[in-house]
C-alpha cells in the first residue's frame, strides 16, 4: 500500500510558473511515500516543495536543470518492485520504445520512468513497464504541440502496481487508472 | 437475582443456593460472567445453554458484518461496482466520501489508538504487548470509535478495554485446561479411537493401533475414569456444553472461543461504553458536554465528580472541607478514577476483583420519590451501580484520609490521591464502598443543596453557571435556620461571631472586619434588599462590586512591584482564597489576578482582615505579583491584620502621622518637580485627617508605584532612588497600616451619611491622585530627559525603557481610574 508520485518537467520558472492549482490542491503532504522526479525542475525553489510533500524525493538530472548534482539515472526498490529513472533525453530517438527497453534493460528494472517528451505514456513492455509521466505544468515542448498537465501517482501492493494518471485536459482533472501485475518469476541473473 | 441475594463468591462463600447457583458455575469464568451483568448474555438461570449459544452467536455476527463494513480496503471496488468513479475514488482525491479518504482518516485514528496501545500495561506486556493482541484491540477500538463518531477515540478507552480482553483470554485458557482433562468429551471419538490420529490415509500401521490401544487403556486407569457429562462437577459440565462444537450454531455459538474473542470483547466493550440496560455508560464519562437531562449543566465526569465530593461531605466532611480549602477539586483525581473505572489506580488482579463488584451491581434506575422534588442533582446516583462507582470511591479517599489530613498542599495532597497504595486490603475497600452505596441511594442525599457545585467549575464555558449556582445554593427558599448552610455561609458567620467577639477586645491576631468604601457600599445595598444575611450579599452580589475590585486590582496588577515582606505561613487561609478564587473566577483566567478576587473575595467572605476594598488595594500591590504569591498576600494581609487590629487602639492619629511624614519625606529625595506633589501632600495634610490620611495613603501608593518602578533596578537615576525603593518597601507595610488605620477610623464612625461623605472623599482623592499620577508622568519624562543629558548611553537606554515603562502604567492607573468614576 505504497503510493509512490512520479513527476516530472515541471520547467519553472522558465516555461511555466507554477503547477496547476487544481493539482496543487490535490498534492497534500502525507499521503505519499516516495516521490519519482524525472527531472527539469528546474530551481531549488521546486525541490524544496517537493521535498514538502514527501520527505523521499528521487530526482535525476534534466538537461535544464539548474542543480548538476543530481545523477544521470537512479534506481530503488519498493516493495516487490525495482524502479528506475532517467529524464530521456539522453535516450535518442526521444520517446521511442525499443531504445527506452534497452535503458531498461540495462538499469535492470521492472518499472521505468522517463520524461523529456512531455506526454503521457504508460506501456507494457518485454516484461516491464514504461511509465511517462509528462509535463505536470503542460510546459512547452519542443516535442509536441499537443501539451496537457499530467502527473502518475503509483499504488504499489505486493505484486500488483495500480496506475493513476491525473491530466488536467480544459481545465477538469481526469483520472484513469492501469492495473500491472508482476509476474512473479525468479529473475536470473546474468 | 434480587440484589439482596448478591454474594460475590470470589470474595465470601456463596450462601443462598437458588441465585447462586448459576454464578457459582461461572465462578472462574469471568468472561461469561461479566458477559452477562453487562446484560450481553442472558443469566443462565433463565436460560438454557442453547439460548446463551444463539446471543453469543448472533453478537458475534453483528460483529463480523460491522468489520466487513467499516473496516476500508480500498483496492476492493465499492459496493462489488467494477468500476468505480475514478473522479472520486483515486488516492488523491479531496472528496470525504471515497473510499480512500475513509481510508486516509482510518489511518489517522489508528496512528492515534497505536500511542496508546504501545503504552499499555507493560508489566504484562507478554500478553498485552502481543501482536495478537495489540492487533485486535486496535481493531476493536478503530470499530467503536467509527461507529460512535460523536465520541471519538479518547486515551483511556483502550484502558477499559484491556482488561475485557484479557478476562476473555483467561477464560479460554481455563478451556483449554479443561480440554486437556477432559479431553473425552471434547474429541471426537469413533470406535474408541481419536479421530485426528486415524486420518484419511488409510495406513492401518497394526502397531501403532494396538499401541494407542493400549495408551487408551493406560490413561483411563491412571487418570480420571471416563464419565457421562451428567456426572461432572456442573462446573465443567457447563464449560463443555458451552464448548461444545456441535451444540446449537455450532463453532459460532462456542461461549469461549478464541477465535471469536475479538467479537466477544466488542460486545463487553460496546456494552460498558453504552450503559446497556441502565448500567453507567462510561462514554458519557468522556464527553465534553453535558448530557441531556442532566440536572446542572456539567460535563457527565465533572458531574459524578462533584456528587463524589457530595457524598464524602456527607459522609466526612472535615476530610470534605480540608479538601476544598486546600482547592483540591474532584475532577483532578476523579476524572482518572471515573473514566478508566480505577484501572490506573489498582493492580489487574484487584481491578478484576472490583469490576466483578460493579458490573454485578444492581442497574436499574431508582425511581424518584413523591416529594423529591429538586430530586438528585447528580445522575451518578439515580442506579446502584452509580452509585457503588462513587461510594467506591469515597472509600478510596477515606482510605488515604490520614495521609491528606496531614499535608496542607494542595499538590502533596493530589500526589497522594493519584498514587494509590499497592498492598492494600481490598475486601475492606469494597466492604466499606457497599457500606457508603446504601448512604448514596439514601433519601438524605437529595435533599441536602449540593455544597456549592459552582465551586466546582473551573472552565470558562462554565463560567455563567458558576456565578448562578452559588447564589441558587444560597439563596434559599426557607429559613436560614432550616436548611443546612451552606458551606461558606456557615463559615463567614462562624469568623463574622468571632470576629465581632474580638472587636470588643484589642490586640489579638485574628482581625476584625474593617469596612472599606466598597464594602459600605455593599452594606448600603443589603440593607435594602431583603436577604438578611451580609454574606449573601457578599455572595450574591458579587457583580458590581467584584467588578469595580477586579478594576482596582487590574491597576495593581499592572504596576509590578518587587517586596520582600516577611512570609507569614498560612497555608490555611491561602487555601481558602485558592478555594474561594474559584468561585468567583469569572472573566479573569490570569493566575494572578486569581488571587486578588481572591484574596478580595475571601476577606467579604471570611471576613479576615475585613472587607476593606481600600486595604486590599493597598496591600496587594505591595507584595510582589510574580507569579501566585499566595504566601505575600497572605503575609500582606496578616500584616495588615494585625496592623488593623492594632489600630484600633487610640493612637490612630499619632500613628498615621508618623506613617504619613514618612512617604511624604520620600518625595524630596526625587525631583524638583516633585515638590509640587510634596506641598500638595503637606498641605492636604493639614485637612481634614481621615481626608488626608486616605488621600496621602492613596497619593503614597501610587506614588511609590511610579518610584518603585523607576528603582526596581540599581538605578543611576542618582535620586537615591535605592533609598525611596528601600523605605518604600519598608513603608509598603507601614502604607498598608496607613490605609487600614485610615479605614479604621472610617469605619469608627458607620453611619449612613459617613457612607455618602466618604464616598465623595474618595471620589476627591481619586481625582487628586490622577492628577498626582499626571505629574508622575511628566516627572518621568523631565527626569529621563536631565538623565539622558548627564549620563552616558548605557543607563540612557536603560533610563528610557524605565521611563516609558512607568508612563505606560501611569497611564494604565489613569484609565483605569477613570472607569471607576465613570462606573461611579
Amino acid at each position: 500500500m505504497v503510493l509512490v508520485l512520479a513527476i516530472g518537467d515541471l520547467h519553472i520558472p522558465h516555461r511555466a510558473a507554477d503547477l496547476p492549482p487544481k493539482f496543487k490542491s490535490m498534492l497534500v503532504p502525507g499521503k505519499i511515500q516516495h516521490i519519482i522526479c524525472t527531472g527539469n525542475l528546474c530551481i531549488k525553489e521546486v525541490h524544496d516543495y517537493l521535498k514538502s510533500l514527501c520527505p523521499d524525493l528521487h530526482i535525476t538530472h534534466g538537461e535544464y536543470d539548474e542543480d548538476s548534482r543530481y545523477p544521470e539515472t537512479k534506481t530503488l526498490s519498493i516493495g516487490q518492485f525495482k524502479l528506475g529513472i532517467c529524464h530521456g533525453h539522453q535516450v535518442i530517438p526521444w520517446g521511442d520504445l525499443d531504445s527506452l527497453a534497452m535503458l531498461q534493460r540495462q538499469l535492470d528494472v521492472d518499472i521505468l520512468v522517463t520524461g523529456h517528451t512531455h506526454q503521457f505514456k504508460a506501456y507494457k513492455h518485454e516484461g516491464g513497464v514504461v511509465i511517462n509521466p509528462g509535463s505536470a505544468t503542460g510546459a512547452y515542448s519542443s516535442f509536441t504541440y499537443d501539451v496537457n498537465p499530467s502527473f502518475v501517482l503509483m499504488d504499489i501492493d505486493g505484486l500488483r502496481v495500480v496506475v493513476y494518471v491525473y491530466e488536467l485536459i480544459d481545465g477538469e482533472v481526469k483520472v484513469d487508472k492501469i492495473d500491472f501485475k508482476k509476474t512473479a518469476t525468479t529473475r536470473s541473473s546474468n | 437475582m434480587s440484589p439482596a441475594a448478591i454474594e460475590r463468591p470470589m470474595l465470601e462463600s456463596a450462601c443462598s443456593k437458588s441465585s447462586d447457583e448459576s454464578r457459582r458455575s461461572f465462578a472462574n469464568l469471568r468472561g461469561v460472567q461479566w458477559r452477562t451483568d453487562l446484560g450481553i448474555l442472558p443469566p443462565l438461570s433463565s436460560s438454557t445453554i442453547d439460548d446463551l449459544r444463539k446471543v453469543t452467536a448472533d453478537s458475534r455476527r453483528r460483529y463480523a458484518c460491522l468489520r466487513r463494513h467499516l473496516l476500508v480496503d480500498p483496492h476492493l471496488p465499492k459496493d462489488g461496482s467494477n468500476s468505480p468513479n475514478l473522479a472520486i475514488d483515486n488516492p488523491l482525491s479531496q472528496n470525504p466520501d471515497s473510499t480512500w479518504g475513509r481510508f486516509f482518516r482510518n489511518a489517522e485514528l489508528e496512528k492515534t489508538v497505536d500511542q496508546d496501545l504501545s503504552r499499555l500495561y507493560p508489566e504484562h506486556g507478554n500478553y498485552f504487548q502481543s501482536t495478537g493482541c495489540q492487533g485486535m484491540l486496535r481493531r476493536i477500538l478503530l470499530l467503536w470509535c467509527l461507529r460512535h463518531p460523536e465520541y471519538g477515540y479518547r486515551q483511556g478507552m483502550h484502558e477499559l478495554l484491556a482488561p475485557l480482553l484479557y478476562v476473555l483470554h483467561v477464560d479460554v485458557e481455563r478451556l483449554s485446561e479443561v480440554r486437556k482433562e477432559y479431553e473425552d468429551h471434547f474429541t471426537d471419538k469413533f470406535d474408541g479411537l481419536s479421530f485426528q490420529e486415524n486420518d484419511l490415509r488409510y495406513n492401518f500401521d497394526f502397531k501403532k493401533y494396538l499401541d494407542s490401544m493400549e495408551d487408551e487403556i493406560g490413561s483411563h486407569g491412571n487418570a480420571t475414569k471416563v464419565r457421562s457429562l451428567d456426572e461432572l462437577d456442573p462446573e465443567i459440565q457447563t464449560i463443555v456444553l458451552l464448548s461444545d462444537a456441535y451444540g446449537a450454531e455450532g463453532e459460532l455459538g462456542i461461549v469461549l472461543s478464541e477465535k471469536f474473542m475479538e467479537h466477544d470483547a466488542y460486545c463487553m466493550f460496546d456494552a460498558l461504553m453504552n450503559g446497556a440496560h441502565g448500567a453507567v455508560a462510561m462514554a458519557d464519562f468522556f464527553s465534553p458536554s453535558p448530557v441531556g437531562g442532566s440536572h446542572s449543566g456539567l460535563p457527565p465526569v465533572i458531574e459524578a465528580s462533584a456528587a463524589l465530593y457530595h457524598l464524602l461531605s456527607v459522609v466526612d466532611s472535615s476530610l470534605h472541607s480540608h479538601l476544598v480549602e486546600l482547592g483540591v477539586e474532584p475532577q483532578y483525581f476523579a476524572l482518572r478514577w471515573l473514566r478508566v473505572l480505577f484501572g490506573r489506580e489498582f493492580s489487574l488482579e484487584n481491578l478484576l476483583l472490583i469490576w466483578d463488584e460493579i458490573f454485578a451491581a444492581d442497574k436499574n434506575k431508582l425511581e424518584k420519590g413523591a416529594g423529591d422534588d429538586t430530586g438528585s442533582t447528580f445522575g451518578i446516583f439515580s442506579s446502584p451501580q452509580g452509585a457503588l462507582i462513587s461510594a467506591f470511591a469515597v472509600s478510596m479517599i477515606l482510605y488515604l484520609r490520614s495521609s491528606l489530613l496531614s499535608t496542607e498542599n494542595a499538590t502533596i495532597c493530589l500526589q497522594r490521591l493519584l498514587k494509590f497504595p499497592e498492598n492494600i486490603d481490598l475486601r475492606k475497600l469494597i466492604g466499606k464502598a457497599k457500606s457508603l452505596q446504601a448512604l448514596a441511594l439514601g433519601p438524605s442525599i437529595s435533599s441536602s443543596s449540593p455544597r456549592c457545585g459552582g465551586a466546582y467549575n473551573h472552565s470558562k464555558s462554565m463560567v455563567v453557571r458558576s456565578h448562578t449556582l452559588p447564589s441558587d445554593s444560597i439563596s434559599p427558599k426557607t429559613p436560614l435556620n432550616m436548611v443546612p448552610d451552606s458551606y461558606w455561609e456557615e463559615k463567614w458567620r462562624v469568623l463574622h461571631k468571632a470576629a465581632e467577639q474580638r472587636n470588643g477586645s484589642s490586640g489579638k491576631q485574628n482581625p476584625t472586619p474593617k469596612k472599606g468604601w466598597t464594602e459600605k457600599v455593599r452594606l448600603s445595598l443589603s440593607r435594602t434588599a431583603s436577604d438578611p444575611s451580609p454574606a449573601k450579599a457578599g455572595c450574591g452580589n458579587d457583580h458590581k462590586p467584584s467588578v469595580r475590585r477586579r478594576l482596582l486590582e487590574d491597576l495593581s496588577q499592572e504596576l509590578g512591584l518587587d517586596e520582600d515582606t516577611e512570609k507569614a505561613g498560612c497555608d490555611e487561609v491561602s487555601g481558602q482564597k485558592d478555594h474561594i478564587c474559584k468561585v468567583v473566577e469569572v472573566e479573569n483566567q490570569d493566575g494572578v489576578n486569581n488571587d486578588f478576587t481572591c484574596v478580595a473575595e475571601e476577606r467579604c467572605l471570611s471576613g479576615i482582615a475585613g472587607s476593606e476594598e481600600n486595604s486590599s488595594l493597598f496591600s496587594d500591590p505591595s507584595s510582589p505579583l510574580s507569579g501566585a504569591n499566595n504566601h505575600e498576600n497572605d503575609s500582606e494581609k496578616s500584616s495588615v491584620a494585625s496592623n488593623s487590629s492594632i489600630d484600633e487602639t487610640d493612637d490612630h492619629p499619632e500613628a498615621n502621622h508618623e506613617d504619613t511624614t514618612l512617604p511624604v519625606s520620600h518625595l524630596p529625595n526625587n525631583a524638583t518637580l516633585n515638590s509640587g506633589d510634596n506641598n500638595e501632600a503637606t498641605g492636604k495634610s493639614l485637612a481634614v485627617p481621615k481626608e488626608r490620611k486616605l488621600l496621602s495613603g492613596k497619593f503614597q501608593w501610587f506614588w511609590k508605584f511610579g518610584r518603585s518602578n523607576d528603582g526596581e533596578e540599581t538605578s543611576e537615576k542618582g535620586n537615591g532612588a535605592l533609598d525611596v525603593t528601600k523605605s518604600a518597601n519598608d513603608a509598603g507595610s507601614q502604607s498598608s497600616t496607613v490605609c487600614s488605620s485610615v479605614d479604621g477610623s472610617c469605619y469608627s464612625s458607620t453611619t449612613g451619611d459617613l457612607v455618602d461623605q466618604n464616598m465623595m472623599g474618595s471620589l476627591r482623592n481619586l481625582g487628586h491622585s490622577m492628577l498626582e499620577h499626571i505629574q508622575v508622568i511628566e516627572s518621568v519624562f523631565q527626569q529621563d530627559r536631565v538623565q539622558v543629558g548627564s549620563s552616558d548611553n548605557f543607563s540612557k537606554n536603560v533610563l528610557v525603557g524605565k521611563g516609558q515603562v512607568t508612563a505606560m502604567t501611569a497611564l494604565k492607573e489613569l484609565r483605569k481610574i477613570s472607569n471607576l468614576l465613570s462606573e461611579m
